[in-house]
């Protein structure tokens, strides 16, 4: 048996480039801010956006760097693209505006939408302007997502969409949403689904916030009410939606930001404990090394698959379920090691502080640990 | 994998298959020396096969797939090392050694000594280097690991040494990431399908949730082994592999700690007999996690690496590793 199939990555010539590239971009960044950067926030990066940092990036040919330049992007390979992303995680760069947008709405579009929803959306989500958000979770529907009940029911040439969805990340900027709801009346579970491509700013979509309990705004509530909409707003099969939905959610498992969302704190570990740290400190240091390094080498690796054309779900599941498992258990590991003032100020305490506070959720979101647990189990032939 | 690579790989698979349903074979080492296996890693100008790193990789992963009774592994490492020194015939991979060396003299103790019946030198890890020692007036005295398997120990005076360039311990330490990678998927396999046999409360092990996240973990850390002993194999063949090594043997231990526990629960009690094969590869599991180089030894080597290089340094090094 052999669950994981290993095998060399070819990383690309451009990646030292690349990386240059972004290093020298995210430091311009931090640099104008100043003491007003709160270290906290180079943690879990891809969960602060920062409009005016993504249109940077999008200046900087460095969003949709896969997407055909018909549409505004640059038509690179998706390894460089990778080099690009690790490397913004890695330093901590406020990437989430258009992290969905990058990671997924846009592929979407390039599969399923109409042109003319191509024409109107993509470009601007390769400048940086234009963000997204996907519709899933329903108050009935979590982990059970084929409870979806929102629903879509045909009206003259269109769609009349009602309902709500919630823990919707970003919905307080995004321009768009991909939702799942339930297009064939009378359906049960993942039968009689669609996806639709929903403007945020279509009378009867509601936003509210849910504040989350470090303070922070991250997710919503959306609410659907008569919202009208043209026959163009289905996107893809009519009744695929689930099949649609769960190819773009295992693409989207073992991508970097599964694994280095705690990575400012081991950097801030390092600095504060130096060369001269006691060996139980070091020994930690470089446990949580090789386990990055391991990562780092598994997520690249269904990353190289991906681009193949291969369908390695399995292994996709692997890397989510390991990278958040290693990027969750870091801060309890180092409160452990580490005597540190849960009231100090030193960027350490907050770095850590945050963490501890946000790191539960790392195996809820994007597939909680059970279900994901649940699909290798599948793979493995249990069941 | 190269088609040359996937021939080597159904070629020792094949074989290492037959030796274990046989286990009293006395021809074994027979046939693994006629296809040439222990020559893998000598060079070809030097009449052996040239493998890369690589190709070691698939060749060890196998040997702890098949928990391979044979000491290939060791004897494979010794000639590549051996090889390159002028040293014929077999050789033996010891564990380390203590003792004194002047010129080309060494006194003193090696321990955990694995190789073929015969072999002439054993290689050692010594004060943070490699030496090859003579074994012609050796007194090994036998010993068994946690595997059952033989590993000796003797005391040498006065033998013929020589100090070489190579990092046995480092090289060792890739070749037991690799075999322990390769023994987790075999007991996950085992596993696998016990659970999908084996009813309880009328139904299959494996229909309980409890029982298969289980086993997801399991297959997650066999994944991690896997992944982690082929990025040290391409590191290799690139050139200097310090820290992949490090890093690899120091996770394929976390995974082997972890798989044994869970082969061993899902199984329950037949798991824990003599006759039932589950302890073929988990207590090889727990041999090879010791040896050459356990956990503590290669965190804390890792760990003081990364901290003198400082936070600032940190990702730009694990990228460097690639790029």
């Amino acid at each position: 048996m052999q669950t994981f199939l290993a095998q060399p990555i070819p990383w690309p010539d451009t990646a030292a480039e690349l990386r240059q590239q972004v290093r020298a971009l995210v430091a311009d960044h931090f640099a104008a801010l100043g003491e007003d950067a709160d270290p906290a926030m180079r943690a879990n990066s891809w969960s602060h956006a920062d409009p005016e940092f993504s249109r940077k990036l999008g200046a900087a040919n460095l969003i949709g760097m896969i997407w055909p330049k018909e549409y505004g992007g640059h038509e690179r390979s998706p390894l460089e693209r990778y080099v690009v992303l690790e490397e913004l995680l890695a330093l901590g760069a406020p990437v989430g505006a258009h992290w969905i947008a990058d990671r997924q709405t846009a592929g979407m579009l390039l599969k399923y939408g109409t042109e003319e929803a191509r024409q109107r959306w993509i470009p601007g989500m390769a400048r940086g302007e234009i963000y997204s958000c996907i519709g899933l979770s329903e108050p009935g529907a979590g982990s059970d997502l084929a409870s979806v009940r929102t629903t879509a029911r045909p009206k003259g040439d269109g769609w009349v969409i009602d309902g709500q969805k919630v823990w919707t990340t970003g919905a307080q900027f995004a321009d768009v949403m991909i939702a799942l709801v339930r297009s064939e009346e009378g359906s049960e579970r993942n039968a009689g689904l669609s996806q639709f491509v929903i403007p945020m700013d279509t009378p009867g979509v509601t936003v509210k916030p849910i504040i989350d309990l470090y303070g922070r705004h991250d997710f919503n509530e959306v609410f659907f009410d008569n919202v009208e909409l043209p026959a163009s707003a289905l996107a893809g099969t009519r009744g695929d939606g689930w099949k649609q939905a769960t190819a773009e959610l295992s693409l989207e498992r073992s991508g970097p930001e599964r694994y280095l969302s705690s990575t400012a704190l081991l950097l801030e570990t390092i600095r504060k404990v130096g060369p001269d740290a006691d060996a139980g400190v070091q020994r930690l240091v470089g446990q949580l090394a090789a386990e990055m390094w391991t990562l780092r080498q598994m997520s690249a690796t269904v990353a190289t698959r991906l681009a193949q054309g291969d369908d390695p779900s399995l292994e996709s599941t692997m890397v989510k379920d390991l990278g958040n498992s290693f990027e969750q258990a870091m801060p309890g590991l180092i409160q452990a090691a580490l005597e540190i003032d849960p009231a100090g100020g030193d960027p350490l305490a907050r770095v850590l502080g945050y963490l501890l506070q946000v790191s539960p959720s790392f195996s809820l979101r994007g597939g909680t640990r059970e279900i994901l647990k649940g699909i290798i189990a599948r793979g493995l032939g249990l069941r | 994998m190269s088609e040359e690579q996937t021939m080597l790989a159904e070629m020792a698979d094949g074989l290492f298959g037959e030796l274990a349903s046989a286990p009293d074979d006395a021809g074994a080492w027979q046939k693994l020396e006629e296809v040439g296996l222990a020559d893998l890693l000598v060079a070809e100008d030097a009449g052996g096969f040239g493998g890369g790193w690589d190709d070691a990789r698939v060749v060890f992963r196998l040997a702890g797939y098949h928990g391979l009774a044979e000491p290939l592994v060791e004897a494979a490492l010794a000639r590549h090392i051996g090889s390159r020194h002028e040293y014929k015939g077999y050789g033996a991979l010891a564990g380390g050694a203590a003792g004194t060396l002047e010129e080309d003299s060494f006194t003193g103790d090696l321990h955990s000594i694995s190789g073929p019946e015969g072999a002439s030198y054993a290689v050692t890890p010594y004060e943070g280097g490699t030496l090859i020692i003579d074994l012609a007036a050796a007194d090994i005295s036998k010993g068994t690991a946690i595997s059952g398997e033989t590993r000796g120990s003797a005391r040498v005076e006065g033998a013929r040494a020589l100090q070489t360039g190579d990092d046995v311990l480092a090289l060792a330490a890739f070749a037991r990431a690799a075999q322990i990678a390769g023994a987790l998927d075999a007991a996950l396999s085992r596993s696998v399908e016990y659970v999908n046999e084996r009813k309880q409360f009328g139904r299959p092990l494996a229909k309980f949730q409890a029982v298969q996240q289980n086993l997801a973990t399991f297959a997650c850390e066999a994944a991690a082994a896997n992944c982690a002993a082929i990025g040290a194999a391409q590191a290799l063949d690139r050139g200097n592999a310090s820290f992949e090594i490090a890093a690899a043997k120091l996770r394929a231990n976390m995974a082997a700690g972890t798989g044994a526990s869970i082969a061993h629960q899902v199984h329950g009690a037949i798991g824990f007999t003599e006759e039932y094969p589950l302890h073929k590869l988990t207590r090889r599991l727990w041999t090879w996690r010791s040896e050459m180089g356990g956990d503590a030894h290669w965190s804390q080597l890792l760990g003081a690496r990364v901290l003198a290089r400082g936070a600032d340094n940190f990702w730009p090094d694990m990228t460097a590793l690639t790029d």
